[in-house]
C-alpha cells in the first residue's frame, strides 16, 4: 500500500476533527444573530479586553523573557533543567490551579498587596497576570530553540569586526532569531486569549470573552452563548490567519 | 611578534595543554592538526572571544584583527554590502567613506557585483570572499582563518588559496591559519604548527615538518601511507623477509616511513642509485580525485600514489608484476 493516501487520509481524520465542531458553530448562527452580536457593546468590549490584556502578557514576556531565553540556549549552569522545568510547568497544571496559586500570590489577602497597597483581583492587570502565568512558556520555549539554532560563531564573528557584546545580541542574535521569537510570540497571544482557568478565578470581572461566553452558557444556555462564541472565533481567526501570512512573507 | 606563553584552557572534556608559541609580524603561520585538535578553540583564544585558564597571549592586545571562519559566518539577515560595511558600521564611520571602502575592496576581491545579493544566493566561493571582505575592509594587522578552505570545491580552494596569499604578500599582515589540511599548509606556511589534542608537538618550516615526522601519529597524519616498526641493523630494517634501507645506522625500537609519492613503479628493475628496490605484485589499484592509488606486495603492503596518465600507460592490472623503487632518502626514521 502507498503511504501517501493513508497518511492523507489519517491527517484529514484530523482536520475533521477540529473543522466539524468549528463550522457546525457557525452555521448554528444566522447571519441576523451574528450581526447583532457584532455589534453587541458588551461582548465587543470584552473581546478587547481579552486582545489587550493577552498583548500586555506577551509584551511583558518578552521583555523579561527573551533575555531569559537567550540564557537557556547559550549558557550551561547547575540547575538549568530545573529551570527549564519549571518553565514548562504552566503547560502542565490544570489551569484552574494555577489560578489559585496565583490568587495566593496576588489576591486581595496577600503580602504584595499588604505592602503596596495595590489589589489587582478583578482588574485588567489580573487578566494579563492570569494570561501571563499560563502563556509564558510558548514564547519562552520558541524564543530559546530559535537562540539555539544560531551558530555561536556569527556572534563571535560581530565581536570580532568590533562590536561590543550588546551590540552583537541586538544586531546579530536577535534579528537571527526573530522568526522563531515572532511565532512564539503570536502562540503565545493566542494562547493568552483562550485562557480561561486562571483568568476567572483571578479575575471573573472585567469579563474576557471566554469567561462571558462560559457565563452566558451556564446562566442562558447554548442558544444564547452562541453569537458570542461565533464572533470570538471569527474575530481570531481573521486576526491569526494576517498575522500568519505577514509572519510567513517575512 | 605574538607570543602565547604556556596556554592552558579546559574546554568541556577537552584541554589545551601548556601551548607556547611565537609568531613574528607579517609571518604566515599556519597550525595543522586533525579535527577536534583545539584549532578553533586555539584561534578563537588569540582573538579574545576566550581567555585561556591560565598563561598569557601577548601582542595581540588592542591591535585589529580579522576573525575568518570556514563557513563563512555571513549573517544572514543582511545583503552583502551590509555583511561587509558591519564593522564599519560598528565604529560608526561617514557612511559615504564606507561605501568607498567597501566597494574598493569588493573589487579587489571579484564580488563587486554582488553586494546587493542576499547571501543564501551566493556560492561557496563568493561567500568566502565576502567574509574575507568583510575582515579585510577592517585593515587588520593580524588574519586569523579557521580552515577558510575546508567547505570549498577542489578548484575554488585552490582560487581562495591563491587569493589569500596574494593579500598576504601584498599587505603582509601576520597570518595565522589552521588547517587539517596538510597539503594546504605546506602550500601555504612560512612555519607549520602541528596540534594534537591540544599539544604543540612540532613547531618548524614545512620541509622540516614533513620530511622529520616528529611521531608516528604525525607521520599518519602527515599522509605518510607506509608506515613499519622494527629494528634497525647496520642501515637495514627486516620486515616479512624484506630488508629497507634506512638513513639510520641502528635502532632498537623505530618506525620508519616512506610517502606514497616518493616510490616509483617500473616494470623492469631499474639499474638505478636507489637502495631500496623490491619485486611484488599489483594487489588492488583505487582511483582518487587527482591520482590513482596503487597497492603493491612486496612482502608487506605499500601504498603508492602514481598519476592517471602513468597508471593507463603502465597498465597496472591486478596481479601484474611491478617493482616498487625507493631511496634511503625517502625512508623517514623515529622512534618510539
Amino acid at each position: 500500500m502507498k503511504i501517501k493516501p493513508v497518511f492523507y487520509f489519517l491527517g484529514t481524520l484530523l482536520i475533521l476533527f477540529i473543522m466539524v465542531p468549528l463550522c457546525r458553530m457557525i452555521f448554528s448562527v444566522s447571519p441576523l444573530e451574528a450581526g447583532i452580536a457584532f455589534v453587541e457593546k458588551e461582548l465587543i468590549s470584552s473581546i478587547f479586553l481579552t486582545l489587550r490584556a493577552s498583548l500586555w502578557a506577551t509584551l511583558i514576556a518578552l521583555v523579561l523573557g527573551i533575555p531569559l531565553s537567550f540564557v537557556l540556549a547559550r549558557h550551561h549552569f547547575f540547575g538549568k533543567k530545573v529551570i527549564e522545568g519549571l518553565i514548562d510547568i504552566p503547560v502542565v497544571i490544570p489551569h484552574t490551579a494555577a489560578g489559585i496559586a496565583l490568587l495566593m500570590v496576588w489576591g486581595r489577602e496577600s503580602v504584595f498587596t499588604k505592602i503596596t497597597g495595590i489589589s489587582i483581583p478583578g482588574t485588567e492587570a489580573a487578566v494579563s497576570i492570569g494570561m501571563l502565568f499560563v502563556s509564558l512558556p510558548f514564547l519562552v520555549n520558541s524564543a530559546k530553540e530559535g537562540f539555539k539554532m544560531i551558530d555561536v560563531r556569527y556572534e563571535k564573528t560581530a565581536v570580532s569586526l568590533g562590536a561590543s557584546q550588546w551590540k552583537a545580541f541586538t544586531s546579530v542574535s536577535l534579528p537571527m532569531a526573530k522568526k522563531s521569537i515572532v511565532s512564539g510570540s503570536i502562540m503565545m497571544w493566542a494562547r493568552g486569549i483562550s485562557e480561561f482557568g486562571a483568568v476567572v478565578i483571578l479575575a471573573y470581572h472585567p469579563m474576557t470573552a471566554p469567561v462571558l461566553i462560559f457565563e452566558r452558557f451556564q446562566n442562558f444556555g447554548l442558544e444564547y452563548a452562541a453569537p458570542a462564541t461565533v464572533v470570538l472565533i471569527l474575530v481570531t481567526l481573521v486576526i491569526f490567519v494576517v498575522l500568519r501570512a505577514v509572519g510567513d512573507k517575512q | 611578534m605574538i607570543k602565547l606563553d604556556r596556554v592552558f584552557k579546559n574546554y568541556g572534556d577537552f584541554q589545551i595543554q601548556d601551548l607556547s608559541l611565537e609568531v613574528g609580524p607579517g609571518e604566515y603561520f599556519v597550525i595543522l592538526g586533525p579535527s577536534g585538535a583545539g584549532k578553533t578553540l586555539l584561534l578563537e583564544m588569540m582573538a579574545g572571544l576566550e581567555a585561556p585558564d591560565s598563561g598569557k597571549i601577548m601582542g595581540l592586545e588592542r591591535r585589529r584583527i580579522g576573525l575568518i571562519y570556514q563557513d563563512y559566518m555571513l549573517f544572514p539577515h543582511m545583503n552583502v554590502y551590509e555583511n561587509i560595511a558591519y564593522g564599519l558600521t560598528i565604529r560608526k564611520e561617514d557612511k559615504q567613506k564606507i561605501k568607498t571602502q567597501v566597494e574598493a575592496v569588493s573589487k579587489q576581491l571579484g564580488i563587486a557585483d554582488l553586494l546587493s545579493r542576499k547571501i543564501t544566493t551566493l556560492s561557496g566561493g563568493e561567500k568566502q570572499r565576502a567574509a574575507i571582505a568583510r575582515a579585510m575592509v577592517m585593515r587588520p594587522e593580524v588574519y586569523l582563518l579557521d580552515e577558510p578552505t575546508a567547505a570549498l570545491d577542489l578548484s575554488t580552494k585552490t582560487q581562495i588559496q591563491r587569493l589569500i596569499l596574494e593579500l598576504h604578500k601584498k599587505d603582509r599582515p601576520t597570518v595565522i591559519h589552521v588547517t587539517h589540511d596538510f597539503e594546504e599548509a605546506l602550500a601555504m606556511g612560512d612555519r607549520i604548527g602541528l596540534l594534537f589534542s591540544g599539544q604543540l608537538v612540532q613547531n618548524d618550516t614545512p620541509e622540516k615538518v614533513f620530511n622529520h615526522p616528529v611521531s608516528k601519529k604525525a607521520a599518519d597524519f602527515l599522509g605518510y601511507k607506509n608506515v613499519f616498526s622494527g629494528h634497525i641493523e647496520s642501515h637495514t630494517m627486516s620486515i616479512n623477509g624484506i630488508d629497507i634501507t634506512a638513513p639510520v645506522e641502528k635502532a632498537d625500537k623505530a618506525y620508519i616511513a616512506v610517502r606514497s609519492n616518493d616510490i616509483i613503479l617500473s616494470k623492469k628493475k631499474l639499474e638505478s642509485s636507489a637502495r631500496n628496490a623490491f619485486p611484488g605484485r599489483v594487489v588492488k589499484s583505487i582511483k582518487r580525485t587527482n591520482h590513482v592509488e596503487v597497492i603493491v606486495d612486496i612482502g608487506v603492503w605499500l601504498y603508492v600514489d602514481i598519476t592517471y596518465q602513468s597508471y593507463h600507460e603502465m597498465k597496472l592490472r591486478p596481479d601484474a608484476r611491478i617493482w616498487a623503487i625507493f631511496k634511503t632518502q625517502a625512508v623517514k626514521v623515529f622512534l618510539h
